[in-house]
């Protein structure tokens, strides 16, 4: 008989290993299945089971089934262990079906399991195939932990797991499964493949050579990616605003090999992986529409799931119109914009998902969208404007640090521009000097967890940002004058450090501070 | 087709209660009925009132007799236990038994299941 099936008064019991995912954090399950040899036929499920777990019953009897098996008729009780967390998903489907087939000892008795080290994890469809299933890569992870782990997972899936570097075995069906055990048609392990070979750049959507004039919201825009500070465009409909912000994807720099774990991790956990894909390659850009309700931005549910600005995670979060978003949506940004994590509270428990994204925004000057044209009249009351102002509140606008007028452009440029400018910034050289940036950068925050300069810390920015005295001067006058609060001074010196990093100066100067101070918004 | 099933379910009561007799059972009551429901066999062994459901199936080929009896069915058997007895407090146990026949008629298989809910 099998080693890992216990006898206990003639019931089969075994225990599979799986685990279970509280946001982004792995705990192992055991999955104990109990064939009675006694007792009315049944199946229960015990162990916090949520309704998707409740109904593996159904799928996995079916699956057994149609693999070729027999489902016994006997009493038959899984146990999702420990019993005091919640489970969800469907990924226990093949736990408990290989549970069920080793405790009624279908399977031939020189099959030798390993089941301390062996890791099952996948959803089950009736015919016995394995579906896509979501947090592989964060299984993969936290059984990378455990030496000589193994782990059993779908095969459309199971791509995620091949950036780890442990035996990952890609499941096609049950049977098949069942199969490569018996040795008659083993099942090779995925070849490991290392992150730097799955990262790529694409070409951008949109060069920013192709965007008429508008110099200073390109600076701006490089700015930005460069130090992943947020910014805020504003101006008349038509000017370029949402075609910059399209841009800004081209000059992104690429992920490097932590920053992809980190952000496969939550599109992982979030089931926003293609089946078959392995890491999200590319900086997040998520613009979602300003319908967007407040869990759907931050997060949340009963089970709580990361919201855009997890999926914006060392990325880009685009809001454009953003006085049309729900306010309370808006509201809820200040936290993981000054903290970089946002932390969901719901009954059944608290979870913390990383959120430190570069917000940029696109705001028209009042609802008709032509204050301030040059040729054309605002047809806005006053009242008008201000309660469309008042939509944004103050403790956002200060969160924002770079502040950018994106102004009409003159018909003589437009057509100037049309043919071929060579004087434009494309985005080719324009990513050149943001990964030039940000290369300073990671050398300047090695053996930090962070990564741009909108990441530092008051402490940090004490340590890495030296002001020369007549910088330090500019900064004070200019505070006293506007009256900045004690935030937007820090956020400056913030951006002042990316300018000096893309003037490739150690220290900050004080044509860096002043440039910094022209993106205030000064009202 | 009704009324042929009901033929099967006599010929599976009628072999279920042989089946207990020789086990040592005594038989009290069989089809017990009210306006609520029936309970199949009432017996009694060791002082211990037995509540049997017999389930029978010809042939397996669409599902186990075990799988017909859902736990609607045995809360109804409780509740009608319940009315049997008067809420006396007696020792009691509700049994199934699962009754396989050949197209004949013959037994394939007869399970009895103790205690079942």
């Amino acid at each position: 008989m099998n080693a890992t099936v216990y006898t206990i008064k003639n019931n089969m019991l075994t225990k599979i290993r799986s685990t279970a995912n509280i946001g982004l954090t792995t705990i192992p399950i055991d999955v104990e299945v109990d064939v009675a040899t006694a007792g009315f036929p049944g199946f229960t499920i015990v162990g916090l089971a949520s309704k998707a777990v409740e109904e593996a019953r159904e799928r996995v009897k079916t699956a057994i089934i149609n693999s070729g098996f027999d489902f016994p008729p006997k009493k038959i009780t899984v146990n999702l262990a420990p019993a005091d967390i919640p489970k969800d998903g469907a990924a226990y489907d093949l736990p408990i079906a290989v549970g069920i087939l080793i405790a009624s000892e279908q399977l031939p008795d020189e099959i030798v399991f390993d089941l301390k080290k062996q890791f099952f994890y996948g959803e089950l469809s009736l015919d016995g195939t394995l579906r896509p299933t979501r947090g592989v890569l964060l299984l993969a992870l936290f059984a990378k932990n455990i030496t000589g782990s193994q782990l059993f997972v779908p095969e459309a899936s199971a791509n995620e797991a091949s950036v780890i570097n442990i035996p990952v075995y890609p499941i096609p069906t049950l049977h098949r499964l069942i199969q490569h055990f018996v040795k008659t048609k083993p099942i090779d392990t995925l070849s490991y493949l290392p992150i730097k070979d799955a990262l790529d750049s694409e070409p951008p959507e949109f060069d920013l050579s192709e965007i008429a004039g508008q110099e200073q919201a390109k600076r701006a825009i490089i700015i930005a990616a460069s130090g992943g500070h947020n910014m805020l465009m504003f101006g008349p409909p038509g000017t370029g605003k949402t075609m910059l912000a399209r841009a800004l994807p081209g000059i992104l720099p690429p992920l490097t090999e932590q920053e992809a774990l980190e952000v496969t991790r939550i599109y992982s956990i979030s089931g926003l992986l293609p089946p078959g894909a392995s890491l999200v390659t590319k900086r997040p850009f998520r613009a979602p529409h300003h319908g967007v309700s407040t869990v759907g931005l931050i997060g949340g549910g009963s089970n709580p799931m990361p919201g855009e600005v997890s999926l914006a995670h060392l990325g880009v979060l685009f809001l454009d119109e953003m006085p049309e978003f729900p306010r309370s949506a808006l509201e809820s940004l200040r936290q993981p914009m000054e903290d970089g994590t946002v932390e969901i509270v719901r009954v059944a428990g608290h979870v913390r998902y990383p959120a430190s994204f570069t917000l940029l925004s696109a705001i028209n000057p009042c609802p008709c969208g032509y204050l301030g044209h040059p040729k054309r009249t605002c047809t806005c009351s006053e009242r008008q404007i201000a309660r469309y102002r008042h939509r944004i509140s103050g403790p956002i606008l200060d969160r924002i640090d770079l502040h950018v007028s994106v102004s009409v452009i003159a018909v003589d440029k437009l057509s100037q521009s049309l043919k071929n400018n060579p004087n434009a910034i494309t985005s080719c050289q324009a990513k050149k000097m943001v990964m030039d940036a940000r290369e300073v950068q990671t050398k300047r925050f090695a053996n930090t967890k962070i990564y741009t300069n909108s990441q530092m810390k008051n402490k940090d920015v004490k340590r890495f940002c030296i002001l020369t005295p007549e910088s330090e001067n500019i900064l004070k006058l200019a505070s006293e004058t506007y009256n900045f609060s004690a935030r937007s001074y820090i956020r400056m010196i913030k951006v002042a450090r990316t300018i000096a990093d893309l003037d490739h100066k150690k220290d900050i100067l004080p044509i860096h501070v002043a440039e910094a101070l022209q993106y205030k918004q000064m009202v | 087709m009704k009324k042929w099933n009901s033929v099967t379910g006599k010929h599976g009561e009628d072999i279920a209660v042989e089946t207990l007799k020789n086990k040592g059972y005594a038989i009290l009551e069989r089809n017990w009925k009210n306006k609520f429901g029936e309970i199949d066999i009432i017996a009694k062994k060791d002082d211990i009132v037995v509540f049997v459901e017999v389930k029978t199936k010809i042939g397996e080929l669409y599902g186990l007799p075990e799988e017909m009896v859902g736990k609607g069915k045995l809360q109804k058997v409780r509740n009608m236990a319940t009315v049997y007895l008067h809420g006396t407090d007696v020792p009691c146990r509700i049994d199934v038994v699962a009754v396989v026949l050949t197209n004949e008629g013959s037994v394939t298989r007869l399970t009895h299941y103790e205690n079942v809910y």
